[in-house]
């Protein structure tokens, strides 16, 4: 995969708050990078940085290998950044602003009515196009945000809490065009929202507090080991016996109890769900459920900032 | 990209009633004026008239011209830069592929579109004259410039004052102060040394000092110097301003 974007030792400082802090990442072609953090993490700091509205105190930022410092007219020639707040201006019709973003983006004019009817058929604006901006609901107004960012069709794009003011079918549908548009680009964006995370990004970077705390990469393609189970409801004393016959199964590495009735279990690899199935079947247990267990960045996530453990983050 | 930059600004403060409000209200006021001089004038006998109808023309209008200019272009401006701030659409502008040289030169080019009519202003109403009385063209040519070369100047100390905060309202109270600053600073001599007549270093800071010899009809390399020397010096300032504003 081709490295869009690399970053190197990146610091920011508002005057003595330092609010990013040695950071380094690298974004490839294809990949969804989701930047977790809490309130005041240094997430919104990272993305103005990256989209070059602001500079940095130390460190590099490099845009398919242009230092966005040293060239930025040429570096922004290829993001697309959607700030906190979308940059909109409220006199204008929805038609105008975006051809206004598409001047501003150099795209030729004779290419100009496609973009503007792919962008607006992306994101659901096709009824709004004669609209005034100042009458669009919040959500409209964050779909307008997304289709100036996604306009020409940038290589990289930022995107700062790019669900924030919509409904449920929305949030379903602006997901799914995240996970399309990442087919040609690399994006980035923020998020608090675990679960939001979880669903579109490739790979999770928790900040805190302007430092990187985690960097892991979802694996979507590989099963889990990690499975919950629950049999049929047996005598207290004999909970024991069931754990220990789980315990005894080939395929299982090991077993917790979670309740009365209720396991969960790590497989030896390369044991699947099908395995298990069948051994429980044979030893004689009463198999009601079998379920993957997620994983489990909200515990890690919990962990890391030192805001509960385990049991607070179920 | 300073045309694109341009064309929204534009675009932008024609679909708000401000210029139009202006245009309107500097026509009413510069209209009465107009007949209030040609009427005094037409009423004087031919001895009793100690200046030409094109200067009193010219003072008495272009001078209140000035004057709305001075209110007009620290509202203008004051959208332009601060209100953007203030609504965080100049993310929009600050993530394009555009120098912060042509996002300035954008705005400026903006400002001095929406001003123009206003300086053209006391033109339209001279023009009611034409063949009915002779007038001293050259002489309204230079004042008419004068006049849009101080508009320039007023433009650029409103953009200036509209890169220092993110408030409107405060952007204009400073352009207002600068430019208050700017006109009644060459009474400083007069105060000290109320017997003085010369150019001091303050009378020649002062804009008006200026803008009168256009209107006398003389244009003076030094007055040329003076107004496009301020309005440069302002403009870089408020470059530096926007430059700053990435590393804030």
């Amino acid at each position: 995969m081709d490295t869009l974007a690399r970053v190197t030792s990146l610091s920011r400082r508002f005057g003595h708050y330092q609010a990013l802090q040695g950071l380094a990442l690298e974004l490839r072609q294809g990949e969804v990078l989701g930047l977790l953090g809490p309130n005041g993490a240094g997430k919104t700091t990272c993305l103005r940085l990256l989209s070059g509205t602001l500079a940095p105190s130390a460190g590099r930022i490099e845009i398919l290998g242009i230092d966005l410092a040293r060239r930025p007219v040429a570096a922004k020639r290829h993001l697309g950044y959607l700030p906190e707040r979308p940059p909109l201006f409220d006199e204008l019709k929805v038609d105008e602003y975006l051809h206004h973003c598409a001047r501003l983006r150099r795209i030729p004019t004779r290419a100009r009515a496609a973009a503007l009817t792919r962008a607006k058929g992306l994101c659901g604006l096709e009824t709004v196009g004669r609209t005034l901006i100042a009458k669009l609901s919040k959500g409209y107004r964050q779909r307008l945000g997304l289709a100036q960012a996604i306009l020409h069709e940038p290589r990289i794009l930022i995107l700062d809490e790019p669900t924030d003011g919509l409904d449920p079918v929305q949030i379903r549908e602006v997901r799914t065009l995240i996970r399309d548009l990442a087919r040609t680009s690399g994006i980035i964006l923020s998020s608090h929202i675990l679960s939001e995370v979880q669903a579109i990004c490739d790979r999770v970077l928790v900040l805190h507090r302007g430092r990187m705390l985690f960097q892991d990469r979802f694996e979507r393609t590989r099963p889990t080991q990690v499975w919950r189970v629950r049999l049929a409801p047996i005598m207290t004393r004999q909970a024991l016996d069931q754990i220990h016959t789980l315990e005894r199964l080939y395929c299982v590495e090991a077993a917790v109890a979670l309740g009365e009735d209720r396991y969960r279990l790590l497989l030896t690899p390369p044991a699947t769900s099908t395995d298990l199935a069948r051994q429980a079947l044979t030893a004689g247990l009463e198999l009601r459920e079998l379920t993957p267990e997620p994983h489990d960045l909200e515990r890690v996530f919990f962990d890391l900032i030192g805001a509960g453990g385990m049991g607070s983050a179920r | 990209m300073i045309g694109v930059i341009a064309r929204r600004d534009i675009h932008g403060a024609l679909v708000t009633p401000l210029p139009w409000i202006l245009f309107t209200g500097g026509q009413v006021v510069l209209s009465w004026i107009f007949l209030n001089v040609v009427d005094q004038f037409t009423g004087l006998g031919v001895e009793e008239r100690s200046a030409s109808l094109s200067l009193e023309l010219t003072l008495n209008l272009f001078g209140f011209a000035a004057i709305v200019q001075m209110l007009a272009a620290p509202l203008l401006a004051m959208r332009m830069l601060s209100g953007e701030f203030r609504d965080g659409s100049f993310a929009l502008t600050a993530a394009a592929p555009i120098g912060v040289g042509s996002i300035l030169m954008g705005k400026f080019l903006a400002l001095a579109v929406l001003l123009t009519p206003l300086a053209l202003l006391p033109l339209f109403n001279l023009a009611l004259l034409l063949g009915g009385a002779e007038l001293d063209l050259g002489q309204i040519a230079a004042a008419t410039f004068g006049l849009w070369l101080v508009a320039l100047l007023f433009g650029a100390i409103g953009l200036y004052a509209s890169s220092l905060t993110t408030q409107p309202g405060a952007a204009v109270l400073l352009a207002f102060a600068l430019l208050l600053t700017l006109s009644v600073i060459g009474r400083v001599d007069a105060l000290h040394d109320p017997t003085q007549t010369g150019l001091s270093l303050f009378g020649w800071l002062s804009w008006n000092e200026h803008l009168l010899w256009f209107l006398f009809g003389a244009v003076r390399a030094s007055d040329l110097v003076y107004l496009m020397g301020l309005t440069g010096l302002f403009l870089a300032l408020a470059h530096r301003r926007l430059a700053n504003r990435f590393l804030q």
